[in-house]
C-alpha cells in the first residue's frame, strides 16, 4: 500500500462546515478587509487528527447528521466583518418576486394571446445595440436619455430605448428573403438614463406591434384594433380608455405653406410633442430658434388645437392626404366596430422623430395618467439606416402605465400560487414512496409540491394552504403496507385511500 | 373671417412627399454629409401654390392616392448619400427572426412548464446589476470576463453573468417575510465580455431552478429529478445523457488534512475545474502558487481521478460528510427512479467560487 493511501485510511470523521471562511476572501465588497495569507503547514494531519479539533470548531449553522435549519430566516452569528451588499435593484429598475412575477406573465399572456389571435409572429432582438441605431439629432427625449456606454473594447452601445430600430436593422438584414406584408410583435425590455431625482423608472417592458409592407390605412386599423382586442380582455372598455388620433402630414401641409424645409420637420414635431409638458412660451421659443416665422407658429398652434375632423377639413381642404388618410381611419373604425374608442385631435404628434402619417396615443379618460400606447405611421425609417423604405406602422404599449389604471380601476387580477398537489410521507423511509408518488403524478401534468424533509403534518398543512394546494397526498406506514396512499381534497375535508397506480 | 383662415381656405391639392428631406438632418451617420440649413421665405404660400408645384415634384414613392406598394421589397432611388448602418447585432449577440424565436418559446415552455410541475415559482431580477455583486476574487472565469462598465452616473455596473448572486440579494432583502423551503426558479438572459477571436457567443439564456432553506440531501437529489423530467419530455434519454455527481467536501476533507486554510477553498476548486482545459502542469503550477504543497497537490489529483463512490469511500472513510451525502443521494436516485442518469466523478467541481457541497 502506498504511503499516500494509508494515512488517508483513517477512522471516519463527521465535522461542520464553517462557510462562511469559505467566502471570506471572496466577499462581495471587496475593499472592506484583508485576511492575512496563511502558509500551508508542511505536516499533514490526519483524520484522527481532525476528529480531535472537532469537538473545538464551532457550528456556524452548518449540517451535522440529519437535522437541518427549517423555518423562516433567522441571523446567523457573524465570524467576520463582511460588508452587506445592497440588497436593492439598481436606481430605476425592478425585482419580479413571485407575486410581482405572476402579474407581468398574466399581463405578457395577454399580449402574446392578442398578438396571436391577430396573426402576428414573435420576435426578438439584442437588449443591447450599437449606439448609433439610436441617434438621430432631432432632439427627441428618447435620445437625451439613452442609456449608452463604452464596452470593454471601447464600442460606443447602449441598453435600448425602445424596440423599433431593431426591427427595422433585422428587416434590412432579411431583405428579399421577407414575404410582405409583415406581421411581427415583441415584448422587450427597453432602458434610459434618467437623473433619478424624480423617482422615474430606468427600465420597463414594452409591447410592440408593427406591419410592414402595406401603406393603406387599413395597417394603422388593424392595429388600433388589436389594441382594442387587448383593453377588453382585461376589462377596460370604452369609458375608461381611448384613442386620440391625427396625422404627421396635417403638420406638414402647414410647414409647407411656409416653405419650412422638410429636414425640419423632425424637430417641429418634437417640439409640439413637449405641448401639455412645458409653458406655451417655452415652445414658442423653441419653434421660433429652429427658424420658423412668428405667423407659421400662430397658424400651427391654431391648427393644432383642432378637435374636429370637419373643422380640419374646411382649414386644410378635403384633398390633402392628412384629411384623406383621417376620414378613412375613422370610416374603417366603424366597420371594425370601434368608433366610440377614438377620436381626432390634431394635438397628438407623438414624441418619435420617424412618424411620416397617421398617429395615435391610448389615454385614460380620467386625465390622470400619462398616455398608455403610442404609435403610428413611420414610411421613411429605413432609409435613414441606408437601406430601401417598406411602409411600416406600429405602435409600443408598456408595462407600467396599464398596471396603474388597472389597480386605479380595481381590475388587477388576483393571481396567487396553485398547486394542484402536495406529497409528503409520513415517516422517513418512505421518502422514496413520496419521490415515486410525485413522478407519477407529474408525468400526467400535475403539478406536485413534494415535500423534502421530515415534518409534522400541522406544517404540512400550512404550506398546503399557502400554495392552495387542491389536494394532499400521504405515504404512510400503515396505508402503504396495502401498497396504498392517502388522500385529501383540501376545499371538502373528503379523504380517502387509494392504490397507487390508481392514482389520477 | 380672419385672414388666417382665409388663406388657408383654398382649393384642394394632392401632392407627394419628399421624405427623405424629413431625414436629411437627422440621419442615423452623423458624420457623412451636411444638408445647408435654409431659412424660412417671408411670404406664406397657400395651398394652390403647393398644387402648382406638385406637377414638378418628383415620386420618391410616396403615396398618391390609394395605390400603395405591396409585395417584395424594391429598391428606391437614393437621393443623398446615407450610411448603411451595421445589419447584424452587436457582436456575438443573436437576434430572433420568427423561427429562431419558435425554437426559443418551445424551450422556453418547457422550462417553464418542468418547473411548474415541481411546484417552482418563477423570478425575475434586473439584468443589469451593481458590479459589487459579483466581485468575489477567486480568480474565476465568470470574473474575468464579466461585461462591466461605468454608467453615466459613474457607477460600477455589469451586465449579470449569473442569476445566483440576484437571488441571493432578493432573499435577503425580503427576509422574514419568506416562508422556506423556497422553491424559486428563472429564465433569463446572462453576459460575458469574452474577446470575440474566439468566435463565441456574448450572451445565452439560463433556467435556474433554485431551492432554500433545504439542508438535507433531498433537494439535491430534487433538482437532479427536474432535469431528467425535462430530458424526458423533450427526448434525451439516459442513453443519450447524463449526470457526473461529486462534492466539493471531497477536496475539503484532502485539503483540510494539509492544514490549508479555508479562505483558499474557492482558489483551488477554481483551479481544479479547469482540469480538462488546460495542461496538468499548468495546473499543478497554480495549485502551487496558491500555497499548496507538492504532496498536497499529489493526493489531491490522485483522488479527483476517483471514478467510484466505494473506492473514495475506501480513501476518505465512510464518517465524513462528502462520503454520507453522496451515498444518500445515491440512494435516493434510486428511489426517485433515476440511478441509471447519475454516476460519481470526483473531478467534477464545478467554475463557481461559492458551491460548498455538490
Amino acid at each position: 500500500m502506498s504511503p499516500l493511501s494509508s494515512s488517508l485510511l483513517n477512522p471516519r470523521l463527521s465535522f461542520s462546515l464553517k462557510p462562511l471562511f469559505l467566502f471570506s476572501q471572496s466577499s462581495f465588497a471587496p475593499r472592506k478587509f484583508q485576511i492575512p495569507r496563511q502558509f500551508v503547514s508542511a505536516k499533514r494531519k490526519t483524520f484522527s487528527d481532525l476528529a480531535s479539533e472537532q469537538s473545538s470548531a464551532t457550528d456556524n449553522g452548518g449540517r451535522s447528521g440529519r437535522g437541518g435549519r427549517s423555518g423562516a430566516l433567522s441571523p446567523s452569528p457573524v465570524v467576520e466583518e463582511v460588508q452587506r451588499i445592497d440588497v436593492n435593484p439598481p436606481k430605476g429598475t425592478r425585482d419580479f418576486p413571485p407575486e410581482d412575477m405572476r402579474l407581468r406573465t398574466w399581463l405578457f399572456n395577454h399580449f402574446r394571446e392578442v398578438s396571436r389571435l391577430f396573426g402576428f409572429e414573435e420576435v426578438d432582438y439584442p437588449v443591447l445595440e450599437s449606439e448609433a441605431l439610436f441617434i438621430r439629432k432631432a432632439g427627441e427625449e428618447i435620445r437625451d436619455q439613452l442609456y449608452c456606454f463604452e464596452d470593454r473594447g471601447n464600442r460606443r452601445v447602449a441598453l435600448r430605448p425602445e424596440l423599433t430600430p431593431s426591427l427595422a436593422r433585422l428587416v434590412m438584414q432579411k431583405g428579399k428573403s421577407l414575404s410582405l406584408p409583415l406581421k411581427w410583435f415583441a415584448i422587450g425590455q427597453c432602458w434610459r438614463y434618467e437623473r433619478m431625482t424624480r423617482g422615474r423608472r430606468r427600465e420597463h417592458y414594452q409591447w410592440n406591434m408593427d406591419i410592414l409592407g402595406l401603406p393603406e390605412v387599413t395597417a394603422e386599423a388593424e392595429l388600433i384594433s388589436s389594441i382594442v382586442a387587448f383593453f377588453k380582455r382585461i376589462g377596460m372598455t370604452e369609458s375608461y380608455v381611448g384613442f386620440k388620433v391625427s396625422s404627421r402630414k396635417v403638420l406638414q401641409e402647414v410647414l409647407r405653406c411656409y416653405s419650412v424645409p422638410e429636414n425640419l420637420f423632425g424637430k417641429v414635431c418634437i417640439i409640439i410633442d413637449k405641448i401639455e409638458k412645458i409653458p406655451i412660451d417655452e415652445i414658442k421659443r423653441e419653434l421660433n430658434a429652429t427658424g420658423l416665422s412668428e405667423e407659421a407658429i400662430e397658424e400651427l398652434l391654431q391648427v393644432l388645437s383642432i378637435k374636429s375632423l370637419t373643422k380640419l377639413e374646411e382649414i386644410l381642404g378635403g384633398a390633402g392626404e392628412a384629411v384623406a388618410d383621417l376620414k378613412e381611419l375613422f370610416s374603417l373604425s366603424e366597420k371594425f366596430g370601434y368608433s366610440e374608442w377614438i377620436q381626432f385631435d390634431a394635438s397628438v404628434v407623438r414624441g418619435l422623430a420617424y412618424y411620416t402619417g397617421i398617429v395615435f396615443e391610448g389615454f385614460d379618460r380620467q386625465g390622470k395618467l400619462r398616455a398608455i400606447c403610442g404609435g403610428g405611421r413611420y414610411d421613411r425609417l429605413l432609409s435613414t439606416f441606408g437601406g430601401d423604405d417598406v411602409p411600416a406602422c406600429g405602435f409600443g404599449f408598456g408595462d407600467a402605465v396599464i398596471v396603474e389604471l388597472l389597480k386605479e380601476k380595481g381590475l388587477l387580477p388576483e393571481l396567487n400560487l396553485e398547486v394542484d398537489n402536495i406529497v409528503c410521507a409520513l415517516d422517513y423511509d418512505l421518502q422514496g414512496v413520496a419521490a415515486e408518488v410525485a413522478t407519477k403524478l407529474r408525468e400526467k401534468g400535475q403539478s406536485v409540491d413534494l415535500v423534502l424533509e421530515s415534518k409534522p403534518l400541522k406544517w404540512v398543512f400550512k404550506r398546503a394552504a399557502r400554495t392552495n394546494a387542491q389536494r394532499l397526498v400521504l405515504v404512510g406506514n400503515t396505508e402503504w403496507q396495502k401498497g396504498m396512499v392517502g388522500v385529501k381534497i383540501l376545499s371538502s375535508g373528503e379523504q380517502y385511500e387509494i392504490k397507487l397506480d390508481e392514482l389520477e | 373671417m380672419s385672414p388666417l383662415s382665409s388663406s388657408l381656405l383654398n382649393p384642394r391639392l394632392s401632392f407627394s412627399l419628399k421624405p427623405l428631406f424629413l431625414f436629411s438632418q437627422s440621419s442615423f451617420a452623423p458624420r457623412k454629409f451636411q444638408i445647408p440649413r435654409q431659412f424660412v421665405s417671408a411670404k406664406r404660400k397657400t395651398f394652390s401654390d403647393l398644387a402648382s408645384e406638385q406637377s414638378s415634384a418628383t415620386d420618391n414613392g410616396g403615396r398618391s392616392g390609394r395605390g400603395g406598394r405591396s409585395g417584395a421589397l424594391s429598391p428606391s432611388p437614393v437621393v443623398e448619400e446615407v450610411q448603411r448602418i451595421d445589419v447584424n447585432p452587436p457582436k456575438g449577440t443573436r437576434d430572433f427572426p420568427p423561427e429562431d424565436m419558435r425554437l426559443r418559446t418551445w424551450l422556453f415552455n418547457h422550462f417553464r412548464e418542468v418547473s411548474r410541475l415541481f411546484g417552482f415559482e418563477e423570478v425575475d431580477y434586473p439584468v443589469l446589476e451593481s458590479e459589487a455583486l459579483f466581485i468575489r476574487k477567486a480568480g474565476e472565469e465568470i470574473r474575468d470576463q464579466l461585461y462591466c462598465f461605468e454608467d453615466r452616473g459613474n457607477r460600477r455596473v455589469a451586465l449579470r453573468p449569473e442569476l445566483t448572486p440576484s437571488l441571493a440579494r432578493l432573499v435577503m432583502q425580503k427576509g422574514k417575510s419568506l416562508s422556506l423551503p423556497l422553491k424559486w426558479f428563472a429564465i433569463g438572459q446572462c453576459w460575458r465580455y469574452e474577446r470575440m477571436t474566439r468566435g463565441r457567443r456574448r450572451e445565452h439564456y439560463q433556467w435556474n431552478m433554485d431551492i432554500l432553506g433545504l439542508p438535507e440531501v433531498t433537494a439535491e437529489a430534487e433538482l437532479i429529478s427536474s432535469i431528467v423530467a425535462f430530458f424526458k419530455r423533450i427526448g434525451m434519454t439516459e442513453s443519450y445523457v447524463g449526470f457526473k455527481v461529486s462534492s466539493r467536501k471531497v477536496l475539503q476533507e484532502v485539503l483540510r488534512c494539509y492544514s490549508v486554510p479555508e479562505n483558499l477553498f474557492g482558489k483551488v476548486c477554481i483551479i481544479i475545474d479547469k482540469i480538462e482545459k488546460i495542461p496538468i502542469d499548468e495546473i499543478k503550477r497554480e495549485l502551487n502558487a496558491t500555497g499548496l504543497s507538492e504532496e498536497a497537490i499529489e493526493e489531491l489529483l490522485q483522488v479527483l481521478s476517483i471514478k467510484s463512490l466505494t473506492k473514495l469511500e475506501e480513501i476518505l472513510g465512510g464518517a465524513g460528510e462528502a462520503v454520507a451525502d453522496l451515498k444518500e443521494l445515491f440512494s435516493l436516485s434510486e428511489k426517485f427512479g433515476y440511478s441509471e442518469w447519475i454516476q460519481f466523478d470526483a473531478s467534477v467541481v464545478r467554475g463557481l467560487a461559492y458551491y460548498t457541497g455538490f
